[in-house]
């Protein structure tokens, strides 16, 4: 049974936004909505500057379902949190509520009443029939449905973002923390910025 | 205007918080420049340990990026508490565990007990009747402009009581009644039905705050009336009181003043997504809102009771604004002595006469 | 001990028990693998696309073996496997 999953490698983000771009392109999530963000901590801080993308983590206990007062979301077989945005009325719970701020909704009115909510459904639609043009303009592509992963996760070009069944990810996430530290084997920082500079991590080898 | 807004967003919301005692704790975000220099000590001392910068995600601080918006830098929402909890969470888990505890489960058990109990006294003691025949003369009670006011109040507050039920309840009592589409119909109506009935809600509500206060001011023997409500109630037997009893003023202050404003500074902020308010303030609103409106119910239960089959006569006065002498004797003494004798004329707002 | 005793112990401990359980918070019990009365087909109940990635309509186990080896691609030491 697959659990899907996200995890950013902090050490090998490199916030070129690519996930970002790539979420808008194959899901046409409409204009003001980012269902994906790459924020970065201490931005311009030699040494000390880590990135970090974030969407829907598809919690176990999720508190959007929970405060749903419309109980428009459901969880598929595979851990994925999706919603059913003909149930939903916009009223913003849910956002309140989600940790990472994943829910959004694009402005459908003055003063800016919420719309529809719009959030990460792990490329993965929603209850509409599967790969169908409905579900594409509600909520973007199918891609599990096609027997593919994530858009955000498949194109990282750092391999910062990894994605889909938990027990893989924390497979390849565990390779790489045992390999990590080896020069020229690390990607992310210590490549894209020199090894062996003040902070810059990780050291070169025999620096 | 955007800072004015920000600011004035704050301070609502300080005043807000204030209010119920209700104290987020929240963690302090450290601050941005020692959790850099201890990240960047870090990564010399032992590579690959980013401990610094995850407990500044965890703690909810602002940080870069490029995705303009509101508090999209946060990576995580701050730490807080509600009242009751007896561990600090995420922000929207400490809201999302006590909008779906207390509130709802002691709210709509409360709310469920009020009606019962005021139904059980209905059945056990009957509508409370005048005791002399009526005489057919008519006193003006209420004017036009006293009426308008309180008919806009009371059936946008009953609209907006009933939807925001919906909204709270309605998952737990009428979705599985409606089923899923039928009943995400009925709350788009609702949700709509509450934001657009809400500024007509306000409107009347400062218009009926101005026309009724001279009335509402305490007296001398508001405290008397308080001692004999019970009595009243169980025998009949009236305390004298002025053109509002004791019961009605306490509705007036804490209900109308003090319940209704709060509900209406709190929904503004909660209405309007687009002032800079971040989610914190919204979930802290929304506690506020969700109290207040479970206990303004509660008091217009009791004041509907009282004013439709409770009290005899009661509906008919704020209906047609005119009440007959015998009722105006029994319920308001010092009232209708006031308008017998004509020194009302001057104090009243109503002009009260005695019409043959 | 009386077995009285301990048949309210036991009860005590059961309600305590209780006690631990998740509450409630949708209208129907969220179970891992229902969807909760929305109408969503599973992603293995499709027919694959052509020139896509390959599986049998319906086979559960053949989609998820199919999306772990993709996945592999995300590990860039064994982008042989792929």
């Amino acid at each position: 049974m697959a659990r899907m999953k996200f995890l950013v490698d902090a050490e090998r983000c490199i916030e070129c936004n690519g996930c970002v771009t790539a979420c808008k392109n194959e899901n046409e999530v409409p204009w003001g909505v980012n269902r994906r963000r790459v924020v970065t901590v201490n931005d311009g801080v030699v040494g000390a500057e880590k990135s970090i993308s974030v969407a829907c983590m598809h919690c176990s206990d999720a508190p959007c379902m929970a405060v749903c007062p419309v109980d428009c979301f459901y969880r598929t077989e595979d851990g994925v949190v999706l919603h059913d945005k003909d149930l939903c009325i916009g009223c913003g719970y849910c956002f309140y509520a989600c940790p990472f701020g994943a829910p959004q909704f694009p402005q459908a009115g003055a003063f800016g009443l919420r719309g529809k909510m719009d959030k990460c459904t792990f490329c993965a639609g929603g209850p509409e029939k599967d790969r169908s043009e409905s579900e594409f303009k509600k909520y973007g592509r199918n891609r599990l449905a096609e027997g593919k992963l994530p858009a955000c996760a498949e194109m990282c070009s750092t391999k910062a973002l990894l994605g889909g069944d938990g027990d893989v990810v924390a497979d390849i996430y565990r390779e790489r923390v045992v390999r990590r530290g080896k020069g020229s084997e690390v990607w992310g920082w210590g490549t894209a910025y020199g090894p062996g500079k003040a902070g810059g991590q990780p050291p070169a080898k025999g620096a | 205007m955007h800072i004015r807004f920000r600011f004035a967003i704050r301070l609502a919301t300080f005043a807000a918080a204030l209010l119920p005692g209700l104290a987020a704790a929240q963690a302090q975000p450290a601050s941005p420049a020692t959790q850099a220099d201890e990240q960047r000590q870090r990564g010399v001392d032992q590579p690959g340990n980013n401990a610094p910068v995850w407990r500044d995600v965890r703690s909810g601080s602002e940080n870069y990026t490029s995705i303009h918006g509101r508090e999209t830098g946060v990576l995580i929402q701050p730490q807080a508490r509600f009242p009751g909890q007896a561990n600090i969470s995420t922000a929207g888990e400490a809201w999302r565990n006590f909008r779906n505890g207390p509130i709802t489960f002691y709210g709509g058990w409360v709310l469920v007990l009020a009606t019962l109990a005021i139904a059980a006294f209905y059945f056990a003691k009957g509508p409370l009747k005048l005791h002399e025949k009526p005489t057919g003369r008519l006193v003006e009670r209420f004017s036009l402009l006293e009426r308008w006011a309180h008919w806009t109040v009371a059936i946008s507050f009953v609209v907006l009581a009933l939807t925001g039920l919906s909204i709270l309840f309605g998952k737990y009592v009428l979705l599985p009644i409606l089923g899923y589409t039928l009943f995400a119909w009925l709350l788009t109506l609702c949700k709509y039905a509450h934001n657009f009935i809400a500024p007509l809600f306000i409107a009347g509500l400062l218009v009926m705050i101005v026309v009724y206060i001279r009335d509402n001011l305490p007296e001398k023997g508001d405290l008397a009336w308080f001692r004999g409500a019970f009595a009243m109630f169980w025998s009949g037997k009236h305390v004298p009181s002025g053109r509002f009893n004791a019961g009605e003023k306490a509705y007036f202050w804490i209900g109308v003043v003090a319940l209704c404003i709060t509900l209406s500074v709190t929904g503004v902020i909660m209405l309007f997504p687009n002032l800079d308010q971040v989610r914190t303030t919204m979930q802290q609103t929304n506690v506020i809102h969700s109290i207040s409106a479970i206990v303004m119910t509660l008091f217009a239960l009791g004041h509907i009771y009282v004013g439709t089959i409770g009290v005899e006569g009661a509906y008919q006065n704020m209906r047609e604004g005119v009440t007959d002498e015998t009722w105006a004797k029994e319920h308001h003494e010092l009232w209708y002595n006031d308008v017998k004798s004509g020194k009302l004329a001057a104090k009243s707002g109503a002009t009260p006469q005695v019409q043959h | 001990m009386k077995p009285i005793v301990l048949i309210a112990a036991a009860a005590i401990a059961a309600a305590g028990l209780a006690a631990c359980m998740e509450v409630q918070q949708t209208a129907t019990p969220v179970k891992q693998g229902k969807y909760q009365g929305k109408p969503d087909t599973a992603p293995w109940d499709n027919e694959p696309l052509a020139g896509g990635p390959k599986w049998n309509k319906g086979d559960r186990a053949g989609w998820e073996d199919q999306i772990k080896k993709r996945q592999l691609a995300q590990h860039e030491d064994r982008r042989i496997y792929q």
